[in-house]
């Protein structure tokens, strides 16, 4: 048990921080620029995905003996279509404002590669179990990076903290101002590649010195 | 042991095997994604009914600013302010649909009419763009415009739903000095650079999304050419109240 325990930390601590997909494999990024203006969108976006990845992996994995070679890719898309499409549905049901917020984006989770990389890096060659644990992780790692730009991005491009003002007045009135670029997509690459040489520059845990 | 590890193979790679393996996972998921849409289904029709009040809200000016807004009050506001109503194409106001007539609501405080609402219902770059234009009551000044849905490019044309844009309509008048019929258009630009005589007719553009603007100009061209006559009727009570039973009545 100990065992199994220490074995599903060390899938856990892999996906999220050593082979964080967004700072090490650099995937997913076309989505983790368009989404991270605000904290809120962020967040549902995050939960969305680490969802479909954990459970994409348990499903794909479960199949791992029957997917038909040939036919490999199709019916993982499959599955991970079928996944988003109902996540797609049930934001739309309950956080509307939201879902209309993400618009597209939520639909491009089929497209984002950390997933269908898991699938066919991992889950296809692993047990149900620890494939979840993969996705999850894999999710997390996202979810990191994702949560960490739209702070900066929401704090620094509106002042704001999920839709709340935090910068209080008088820094406005010494002449701080709202930086227009964080809104824009160009302030996302910034922070992002800010956050991937600070990742891989932290002594002892960077992937370069393994 | 290794034998039957051969057959087993090939057998997951046999033709039949394939087809019957898709077919199977096609029909498990389409199932799977027809039973989540259907269970939802109320959700979202809700959800769309109530996104459209509060769009129509919104274009009229009754939503109240940093408050933050429960379906109940929207709903309580809605049914105070917020008259559907429909109009003959001479343009008077019927209190139900008839053959050619045309959908339009009226804003109204306290049984005075306040203005109007046009549904506009036009072709963008990528799909249709649904949204509302409001009026004052005299017929020719707009008090706000609102998108509820659209499949423009999110960043460019997508921006027809932010704030800033939004906000652009309210003052700009459809009449020219001549008293005819201009519309408001999306400039190309900023209306600034804009000769002073059409900075009235115009509203900002969005950069980046010059087709998304030229569309939406034609779609509320075109839908006011539709409602003028309902817009004569209000320009001929300017300056004057109505009371909604009696604009009803008429």
């Amino acid at each position: 048990m100990q065992n199994d325990l220490s074995h599903y930390k060390e899938i856990l601590v892999k996906g999220i921080w050593r082979e964080n997909p967004v700072a090490y494999q650099v995937l997913g990024i076309c989505s983790a620029l368009a989404v991270t203006v605000k904290m809120s969108t962020a967040l549902v976006m995050s939960i969305a995905l680490t969802l479909v990845a954990g459970f994409s992996g348990l499903i794909i994995s479960s199949l791992r003996h029957l997917i038909p070679s040939n036919i490999r890719i199709i019916v993982e898309l499959t599955v991970i279509a079928s996944l988003v499409i109902i996540t797609d549905q049930i934001l739309q049901a309950y956080l509307y404002d939201i879902s209309k917020q993400l618009s597209i984006f939520v639909g491009l989770i089929i497209t984002n590669c950390i997933i269908l990389g898991r699938a066919e890096a991992f889950a296809l060659a692993n047990n149900p179990a620890d494939s979840f644990v993969d996705g999850i992780a894999n999710g997390l790692g996202y979810s990191m990076i994702l949560v960490a730009v739209a702070f900066l991005r929401e704090l620094l491009g509106s002042g704001q903290f999920f839709g709340f003002s935090v910068i209080p007045q008088f820094v406005y009135d010494m002449g701080f101002q709202d930086m227009g670029i964080m809104v824009l997509a160009p302030g996302a690459f910034f922070v992002i590649g800010l956050l991937v040489w600070l990742k891989n520059s932290l002594p002892g845990i960077s992937h370069e010195k393994k | 042991m290794s034998d039957k590890k051969k057959s087993n193979r090939s057998f997951k790679d046999s033709r039949v095997y394939v087809v019957f393996f898709a077919l199977t996972v096609a029909l498990v998921f389409s199932v799977l994604i027809t039973s989540a849409a259907t269970m939802l289904k109320p959700l979202h029709q809700q959800n769309r009914i109530l996104d459209k009040k509060t769009n129509l809200l919104e274009a009229a000016n009754l939503l109240p600013e940093n408050e933050k807004m429960t379906p109940e009050k929207i709903q309580a506001i809605y049914d105070t302010h917020i008259r559907e109503v429909h109009a003959d194409p001479r343009g008077q106001i019927l209190r139900s649909a008839t053959g050619d007539s045309l959908q339009l609501y009226l804003i109204h405080t306290d049984q005075q009419v306040q203005g109007y609402i046009v549904p506009i219902s036009t072709r963008g770059l990528w799909g249709k763009i649904h949204g509302y234009l409001a009026f004052e009551a005299d017929g020719e000044t707009v008090a706000g415009f609102s998108v509820y849905s659209h499949s423009e490019t999110p960043g460019l044309g997508g921006e027809i739903e932010s704030q800033w844009f939004q906000d652009n309509f309210k003052g700009k008048k459809i009449l020219n000095a001549h008293n005819q019929l201009v519309s408001v258009s999306i400039a190309k630009g900023r209306t600034e650079n804009l000769p002073e005589s059409l900075q009235d007719h115009y509203v900002d553009g969005i950069s980046g999304a010059t087709l998304t603007g030229r569309y939406l100009s034609e779609g509320l061209e075109e839908t006011l050419m539709q409602y003028e006559p309902v817009s004569i009727i209000f320009r001929q009570k300017k300056g004057t109240q109505t009371q909604l039973e009696t604009l009803l009545d008429e």
